[in-house]
C-alpha cells in the first residue's frame, strides 16, 4: 500500500487559505486586497530599483544589506504575527498520522506559496541582476536565489516551531500587541539611516556589508558578486555556507517538529518554572508613601511595565517625545521649544486613566466611598506619572538645549514644559472622570467599537483645553522675549511655569474627584466594553 | 439576629427595550447562607450589581445592614465584600500582589494585610501560585483569588455572583469550606447560582428569581413546599413545562445508526 503524497495537499491548503482571505467581510477583504497590492507594487518597485543599481560602485553592499534585512524579517515575522500563516503552527496537525520527513518537505513547499515568498523572490532576483556580470555569475545566481529563498522560509519555520509554546501562550499574545511598536520604531531607524546615507553616500555601508556577507542568506548573494569578480573559491565557500545553514535549519526544524507532534500540548501542562519564581520585589514599594497613595502608585508603575497595552502607549510617548525635539535639533532645524513635546506626549498618559484599568475598575470603585477617596486615587496616579515624566521631560529639554547650544532659553523651555505637563494632568484627570472609554486588551485597537467619538472628545478636547490653559505662560514668554529688557527676566519663567503647572494639576484633581466619586457606576459601564 | 442584611424596595433596571429587573422587593435576613437562584437571564447579576453599588438602578432603594447604598456609600462599602461575574481583576499583578493592593486600598494596615493574605492563600490552596500573575491563573484559581480579595477586610455581608461557575470539584469544595466557616461566625453570604442541587445543599434561605422578578423567598423548606426537590419546585415556580420528548429525536440512541 502506498501512502499518497502529502505535498500537493499542503500546497492546496495554502492556496485555499490565500483564497479565503478574499471571502471575509467587506472591510477586512478591502484591507487584505490593499495590503497584497501594496506588497506586490513595492516588490516591483524594488526589483526596478535594484536593476537600476546595476553597475553602481557600492551595489553589492546595498544588496547584501537588503538581503540580510529580509532574512531578519523572516526570522521575526512568526514571533510578531503568529496568526499571519495558519500553517505555521504544526500542533494543528498533531492528530494526523504524519511522518516527519514528508511533513517537512510538504510544509516547506507550502511555505513557498504566498505573497511573502513572491516578494522575497522579486528582491532576490533583483539583487542577482544588480551584482551579476557574465554568464557564470548568472548561473550561480539561479542557485543563489533558490538557496536564499529556502533559507528564508526554513528560518521562519524553524523559529515558529521552536517558539510555538511561546506563541500560543499569553506571553506570545503580549508580544504581538507590542509588534506594531517595533515596526514603528524600526521605520524611524530606517528613515534616519536613509537620511544619513543620502547625505554621505553609499560607501558608509561597506563595513557593514563586510560582516553581513558571511551571514546566510546574504552570503548566497555575495557569492554571485564573487563569481563576477573571478574569486571562485570565495563564491564556493559562501554557497557552501548557505547550503550548510539550510541543512542545519531543516534539521533543527525537523527535530522541534517531531517533539511537538509527539509530546503533550504545552497549554495544559502547569508551567513549573514560572510558578516557582518569586517575583522580585524592586524595593520600590518601600520608597513610596504609605496608604492609598503609595499602593496606587505602585500598581500604576507595575502596569506600565507588565500590561502590554499600557507599555505600548508609554513606549510610544517616550519615543516620540524624544525623537521629535532631538532629531530636529540634530538636523539643525529645531528649537528649544520643541522639547515641550516630551511633556505633552507623556501628559497624554493621564487621559482615560480608568479605561486603562479595564473592567477591573470595579475593584477601585468598591473602595471609593467619598470625594476624598477619589481625590487620593487620582492624585496617586498623577504622582506615578510624574515620577517618570518629570525627570524625562527635564532630560529631553536639557539634551535638546545642549544640542542647540541655546542655554539662555533653558529656563523658559523648562517652565513651558512643566506648565504644559500640569495642564495635561489637570485635563487628563477631568476627562478620565467625564469621558472614560474602554481599551480592548487584544489586537491593535485602542478604543472599543462605538466609543471612538468619546475618545476623540477626551483626547483632542482635553489637549485643546490644555493648550488654552497654558496660554498665560505662553503669552508671558512671548512678551518677555519681545520687550526691550525682557531677556533679563526670562529665568522667571521656570518658577512661574512650574508653579502654574502645579496649581493647574491641583485644581484639575480637585474638580475631577467629586465627579469621579459621583459617576462610579457610569465609569465602570463605560470602561467594561473592551 | 432578626435584622435584615439587605433590604431592597421597588428595584427597576432597563437596558434599552429590555427590562432586566422589573420591580424587585426583597428582604434578606442577616447571618444566613442565602441563595439567589434563577435561570440564565433572570436578572440575578443585574440585581447583585445594583445591590453592591456597581450599577445605578432606574428606580428603587437598596439598604445594606441598615445603610442606603447610594446615599451612604462610606458605611456600606466598608461592610461588604463582592465577587462579581464577568468583570476582570487587576490581572497583571501576582495573586499576592493583588491581595496586598486590595487590602491597602481598603485602608487596612500593611502588616495586617500581609498576615491575612498569607492565611487566605494557604486556606484557598493558592500558596504555590502566589507569585504567578493572575492572568495566568485557571478559572478556579481566579474565583478563589477573587474570593480572597472579597474576604480580606472581613466584611459583614459577602455578595458572590456565580462563585462556582466553571470551578473544578476540588476548588469548589475549598470555597465551600471557607464560606461555611464564615457564615458560622454570624456573617451573611448572598450568592447567585442556577445549579439547584448546589443551592439546596449549601443554603438555608433562598430567593427565586425569573424574568426580572422575585417568584418566591423564604427558608429552603418553605420554598420547596411539597415538591420532592428544589429543582422541581423551581421549575414549577418559573413555569417551565417539562416537554415530552417522545416523538422528537426518536432516532437518537440504540438501534440503527
Amino acid at each position: 500500500m502506498t501512502t499518497p503524497a502529502i505535498t500537493p495537499v499542503f500546497v492546496r491548503l495554502k492556496l485555499s487559505l490565500l483564497r479565503n482571505g478574499l471571502r471575509q467581510s467587506g472591510g477586512r477583504k478591502a484591507a487584505y486586497i490593499t495590503s497584497a497590492v501594496f506588497a506586490l507594487l513595492f516588490a516591483a518597485l524594488q526589483l526596478i530599483g535594484l536593476i537600476a543599481l546595476r553597475g553602481h560602485a557600492h551595489a553589492e553592499s546595498v544588496v547584501v544589506l537588503a538581503v540580510a534585512v529580509l532574512g531578519l524579517g523572516w526570522a521575526v515575522m512568526p514571533l510578531f504575527f503568529p496568526s499571519g500563516d495558519e500553517t505555521l503552527d504544526p500542533t494543528r496537525l498533531v492528530m494526523l498520522p504524519l511522518r516527519p520527513r514528508p511533513l517537512v518537505r510538504a510544509l516547506l513547499t507550502a511555505s513557498l506559496v504566498g505573497i511573502g515568498p513572491l516578494f522575497t523572490l522579486c528582491l532576490l532576483v533583483g539583487s542577482v541582476i544588480a551584482v551579476a556580470r557574465g554568464g557564470a555569475a548568472f548561473a550561480v545566481g539561479v542557485l543563489a536565489v533558490v538557496l536564499a529563498l529556502l533559507v528564508c522560509v526554513a528560518l521562519a519555520r524553524a523559529v515558529a516551531a521552536a517558539n510555538v509554546r511561546l506563541l500560543t501562550s499569553r506571553k506570545g499574545r503580549d508580544l504581538a500587541v507590542l509588534s506594531g511598536l517595533v515596526i514603528a520604531i524600526g521605520a524611524q531607524v530606517v528613515n534616519f539611516g536613509a537620511q544619513r546615507l543620502g547625505a554621505s553616500g553609499l560607501g558608509e555601508l561597506d563595513p557593514v556589508a563586510e560582516v553581513l556577507r558571511w551571514v546566510p542568506p546574504a552570503s548566497a548573494i555575495w557569492a554571485v558578486h564573487a563569481v563576477s569578480e573571478g574569486s571562485y573559491g570565495l563564491a564556493l565557500a559562501q554557497l557552501a555556507l548557505t547550503a550548510g545553514a539550510l541543512v542545519a535549519l531543516l534539521a533543527l526544524w525537523s527535530r522541534h517538529l517531531t517533539r511537538l507532534m509527539t509530546s503533550p500540548d504545552g497549554s495544559t501542562l502547569p508551567s513549573a518554572e514560572s510558578a516557582a519564581r518569586k517575583r522580585s520585589s524592586t524595593g520600590l514599594g518601600k520608597l513610596l508613601p504609605a496608604g492609598r497613595t503609595g499602593t496606587v502608585m505602585e500598581r500604576s508603575l507595575r502596569y506600565v511595565w507588565r500590561d502590554p497595552k499600557t507599555k505600548a502607549a508609554w513606549v510610544t510617548s517616550l519615543a516620540i517625545g524624544l525623537i521629535v525635539p532631538v532629531f530636529n535639533a540634530w538636523q539643525g532645524t529645531g528649537s528649544v521649544y520643541f522639547a515641550c513635546f516630551a511633556a505633552g506626549m507623556l501628559g497624554i498618559q493621564m487621559y482615560n486613566q480608568f479605561g486603562q484599568d479595564t473592567s477591573a475598575f470595579w475593584m477601585v470603585a468598591m473602595t471609593i466611598a467619598s470625594s476624598r477617596d477619589a481625590y487620593v486615587e487620582l492624585r496617586a496616579r498623577a504622582y506615578a506619572l510624574l515620577l517618570i515624566t518629570l525627570p524625562y521631560a527635564t532630560l529631553v529639554t536639557v539634551v535638546t538645549t545642549a544640542m542647540l547650544g541655546d542655554w539662555r532659553r533653558l529656563p523658559e523651555a523648562l517652565g513651558l514644559s512643566f506648565a504644559l505637563l500640569g495642564a495635561m494632568l489637570a485635563t487628563g484627570a477631568w476627562t478620565s472622570a467625564r469621558f472614560p472609554y474602554s481599551i480592548p486588551q487584544e489586537g491593535y485597537k485602542n478604543v472599543a467599537p462605538g466609543q471612538t467619538g468619546l475618545a476623540w472628545i477626551s483626547i483632542f478636547g482635553g489637549m485643546m483645553a490644555a493648550a488654552l490653559l497654558c496660554a498665560p505662560v505662553i503669552a508671558l514668554t512671548i512678551w518677555l522675549n519681545v520687550s526691550a529688557d525682557g531677556d533679563a527676566w526670562t529665568w522667571l519663567l521656570l518658577p512661574v511655569g512650574t508653579a502654574y503647572g502645579a496649581a493647574l494639576t491641583a485644581a484639575g484633581l480637585k474638580l475631577a474627584a467629586p465627579r469621579t466619586a459621583r459617576r462610579l457606576p457610569e465609569i465602570l459601564a463605560a470602561v467594561s466594553k473592551g | 439576629m432578626g435584622t435584615s442584611a439587605v433590604r431592597v424596595q421597588g428595584l427597576w433596571k432597563r437596558f434599552g427595550e429590555q427590562v432586566a429587573v422589573a420591580g424587585v422587593d426583597l428582604e434578606l435576613p442577616a447571618g444566613k447562607f442565602i441563595g439567589l437562584v434563577g435561570p440564565n437571564g433572570a436578572g440575578k447579576t443585574t440585581t447583585l450589581s445594583m445591590v453592591t453599588g456597581l450599577l445605578r438602578p432606574d428606580h428603587g432603594t437598596v439598604e445594606v445592614v441598615g445603610h442606603d447604598v447610594w446615599r451612604d456609600p462610606v458605611e456600606v462599602k466598608a461592610r461588604i465584600g463582592v465577587l462579581p461575574e464577568g468583570l476582570r481583576l487587576f490581572e497583571r499583578l501576582s495573586g499576592r500582589e493583588l491581595l496586598a493592593y486590595t487590602g491597602r486600598l481598603r485602608g487596612l494596615p500593611g502588616a495586617e494585610v500581609d498576615k491575612r493574605a498569607t492565611q487566605l492563600l494557604d486556606v484557598l490552596d493558592l500558596a504555590g501560585a502566589q507569585h504567578k500573575l493572575v492572568v495566568d491563573y485557571s478559572t478556579g484559581m481566579r474565583k478563589k483569588i477573587g474570593l480572597a480579595t472579597a474576604l480580606l477586610h472581613n466584611p459583614e455581608v459577602l455578595f458572590l455572583d456565580e462563585p462556582f461557575e466553571g470551578v473544578d470539584p476540588v476548588s469548589a469544595q475549598t470555597i465551600r469550606g471557607v464560606l461555611e466557616r464564615y457564615t458560622a461566625s454570624g456573617a451573611t453570604v448572598v450568592f447567585s447560582s442556577h445549579v439547584m442541587e448546589l443551592v439546596e445543599s449549601l443554603c438555608d434561605w433562598v430567593a427565586v428569581m425569573a424574568a426580572g422578578r422575585i417568584r418566591a423567598t423564604g427558608t429552603l423548606a418553605e420554598v420547596r413546599g411539597d415538591a420532592p426537590s428544589l429543582q422541581r419546585a423551581f421549575l414549577e415556580l418559573v413555569g417551565a413545562q417539562s416537554r415530552d420528548a417522545g416523538s422528537d429525536l426518536d432516532w437518537l440512541g440504540g438501534g440503527s445508526r
